[in-house]
């Protein structure tokens, strides 16, 4: 396999041989497991019998004909969406607030970026502590008040997937608030001061100048909200479970459910679905916020 | 130079696909044989056995692990899976990774999980079974006509746990003798401006207790048999019927205010400071108030009855905390070994256990130590006339519990919980390759 003679000086030094042992931990470890995520969905691998049959699209046509995924699914995009306003909107504002590189923005910014390093579980079962019935953020609602506060906020079943969606994007904040800062950073100086010198204010300048110019940080920070949160688990789990009333059930918590119940094919059948629907969603998501970049 | 780049791509992957095997990990044949049941003292130097265990079962096998290391020399680790239990179980155990022992629910929904007849040794002619209670020796831990599970503790009974203080104090003497008075203590009980029952949506699995009693008959006359074979489903009348009277139940406003909202730590203080007068639960509510009280004031505030439509059959539902199972790992020292520690933990052990878990003893010949609370002593003696519930007679255990708490929350109706239960029911069972699915 070996490049002899022909190829360049550049090809020998590099040889193509020197991939493989990268290439084989990407298969192994990425490529095998998808396909067989394809493979194991086809059949009706469980947790009560040794043998694994080939199934047809049997799985599919139940899971279909059940309201649950139709539901996790509806859930799991509401979620998704959320996140990424939540997130982004947070991210965009605190990068705009600590701007300057400040000793005390230094310190701050650092602080908002915390939640990022810490393990999701722990971020939901906090949140989970605080926002109990008789938890301490109606404990501070009610000292400001001065009345007993006892609001579910995890007991809505129209509400709750809001205040989760809000502490997933809470967690995420500091990640997306650090690329909106990268991005400001590459903003031309000229182009601003050229902007000053036409007698744009704060808000003009930065409706038509800085956000337009934010485009490829908006990009990534929109996708991998968007995307990233397709894929939630930890938190909702953490939180709520998928509960009151179904109202949280990502796809994913439906699928950790499934498995536990020993229907690993259908499980896998799912998972299947759920990377479909990223990817289809994906490609249209990303090519809209491409075609915003155009204007640099 | 594409193309050669191309080649090594696929020969990397066939030989990835071919290392990772198409086959599934949990398959072991496992030896096969004669059985033999070793001396509860034989030597065991060297060898270590595993016995996996949940959060709220690790502790249990303390007293016996000590007796058996100091009789044999051998060497007993307890594992302790996280919760949910039973998913990890199942999960470690499909992927091929087994200990020697495990905690688990000895049902036949749960044994059928784990996919017993390939993975745990059968027990059939174990020593201790005749040490049994007569009553209680063939009732849970069989799938199939096989033993494969030995119960340690008594099994968690659904019935009612309430507050003799609260009873009392409203002129009731005598605990309801069937479901209609049961029903009409509580109106009673609401009329004075005292609130029935407690139940804890929030956390979910009580809920389907409420619905299980109500089957007690039904599942004496077969129900689970009919279920099983796909003649009757959850959206018939029998099963239907009872999710119904629960809801009606609720709507009349005979449990706590704050239903929705409420979790398992609730209802424990509830029911001790008498907010409420009832609470429909097993064994381990019991527990949690053990937690908050000590035994003398358990003895003077709570009592337990059974209830059933027609009177007061319990329904028994062993947990994973009840029962161990043996696993065949394939290595016949360890399998026998695993053995030989059951049969010390229901022979020479069985008292130094009864005794440091303070729990009723299953034996005839073992005493049940004086410091067992008397609600425990009431749950314990109902097993024996007691019918089995969903988890112990159906093929397969659906989440009806979490169904039910979505109607509580009021996503589902009655008739969509008893719709989702059967469809996931159906689900499993066809899993299992159970006929008529």
């Amino acid at each position: 396999m070996l490049a002899k003679g022909k190829a360049g000086p550049r090809r020998q030094d590099h040889p193509l041989w020197f991939l493989i042992p990268a290439l084989a931990v990407l298969v192994v470890f990425f490529l095998v497991p998808t396909v067989f995520n394809f493979v194991y969905a086809f059949t009706d691998w469980s947790s009560f019998k040794s043998a694994i049959n080939f199934a047809g699209v049997d799985n599919f046509t139940s899971l279909f004909s059940n309201g649950t995924l139709v539901n996790a699914l509806k859930v799991t995009l509401v979620y998704a969406v959320l996140v990424a306003i939540f997130q982004n909107a947070f991210g965009l504002g605190l990068a705009l607030l600590f701007e300057k590189d400040t000793r005390v923005n230094r310190a701050v910014r650092v602080a908002f970026f915390v939640p990022v390093i810490m393990s999701a579980l722990a971020v939901g079962y906090i949140f989970q502590a605080l926002l109990k019935p008789d938890g301490a953020l109606n404990g501070i609602i009610g000292w400001f008040t001065g009345t007993e506060v006892s609001i579910p906020w995890l007991g809505s079943t129209t509400w709750t997937i809001v205040v989760v969606a809000i502490v997933h994007a809470w967690k995420w904040m500091g990640l997306s608030m650090l690329i909106y800062l990268a991005g400001l950073k590459t903003i031309s100086e000229d182009v601003l001061e050229a902007a000053r010198l036409d007698g744009a204010g704060r808000w003009t300048m930065f409706r038509s100048i800085r956000f337009p110019l934010l485009a490829p940080a908006v990009t990534f920070n929109v996708a991998t909200a968007l995307l990233g949160s397709m894929n939630g688990f930890d938190i909702v789990q953490a939180t709520t479970e998928g509960g009151p009333g179904g109202t949280t059930e990502l796809l994913n918590i439906f699928i950790f459910r499934t498995f536990g119940q020993g229907l690993f094919a259908q499980a896998t059948t799912m998972s299947l679905v759920l990377f479909l629907l990223v990817t289809i969603l994906a490609f249209p998501v990303i090519r809209f916020l491409r075609k915003r970049e155009d204007v640099l | 130079m594409k193309n050669r780049f191309r080649n090594a791509l696929a020969i990397a992957a066939a030989s990835a696909i071919a290392l990772t095997g198409c086959s599934d990990p949990g398959a072991d044949t496992g030896s096969d044989g004669p059985v033999t049941w070793p001396a509860q003292d034989a030597d065991l130097s060297g060898t270590t056995l595993t016995i996996w265990a949940a959060q709220n079962s690790n502790t249990v096998p303390d007293s016996v692990i000590a007796g058996f290391e100091e009789l044999t020399g051998a060497e007993v680790e307890v594992v302790t899976i996280p919760d949910p239990y039973e998913q990890g179980v199942q999960t470690k155990v499909a992927t091929g990774d087994k200990p020697d022992l495990a905690f688990w629910q000895p049902t036949a929904s749960q044994l059928t999980a784990l996919n017993a007849t390939q993975n745990l040794q059968p027990l059939d002619d174990a020593p201790w079974l005749d040490a049994y209670q007569p009553e209680l020796r063939d009732i849970t831990g069989i799938l199939d006509d096989t033993r494969y599970a030995t119960l340690i503790t008594t099994p968690a009974v659904e019935g009612v746990y309430y507050n003799k203080e609260v009873f009392a104090a409203n002129g009731i003497t005598a605990t309801p003798t069937d479901w209609d008075s049961f029903l009409q203590t509580a109106r009673d009980l609401k009329a004075a401006g005292v609130t029935p029952f407690h139940e804890m949506a929030a956390d979910k699995w009580a809920t389907q207790w409420w619905v299980q009693v109500q089957l007690a008959d039904a599942a004496a006359d077969g129900l689970w048999d009919r279920v099983n074979a796909n003649e009757e489903s959850f959206t018939d009348p029998t099963i239907q019927g009872a999710i119904d009277n629960y809801k009606a139940l609720i709507d009349e406003g005979l449990f706590n205010e704050d239903i929705k909202t409420a979790t398992f730590e609730d209802q424990g203080a509830a029911l001790l400071a008498g907010d409420a007068a009832m609470v429909m639960q097993v064994n381990s509510f019991f527990g949690q108030l053990q937690s908050l009280a000590d035994t003398e004031e358990l003895n003077q505030k709570i009592g337990f009855f059974p209830i059933s439509p027609s009177g007061n059959t319990g329904t028994f539902i062993p947990d994973q905390s009840n029962a161990l199972v043996a696993f065949k790992t394939g290595d016949e020292k360890r399998e026998a070994a695993a053995r030989q520690l059951l049969s010390y933990w229901m022979g020479d052990g069985y008292q130094d256990f009864v005794n440091a878990q303070s729990t009723v003893s299953l034996q005839t010949g073992v005493e049940t130590p004086a410091d067992v609370p008397e609600a425990l002593l009431t749950v314990s003696e109902s097993v024996g006339t007691s019918v089995g519930s969903m988890q112990a007679l159906a093929i397969a255990n659906p989440d009806l519990y979490l169904y039910l708490a979505d109607m509580i929350q009021g996503t589902k109706t009655p008739a969509e919980v008893a719709e989702a239960t059967q469809s996931q029911f159906a689900e499993l069972a066809k899993a299992q390759g159970a006929e008529g699915f």
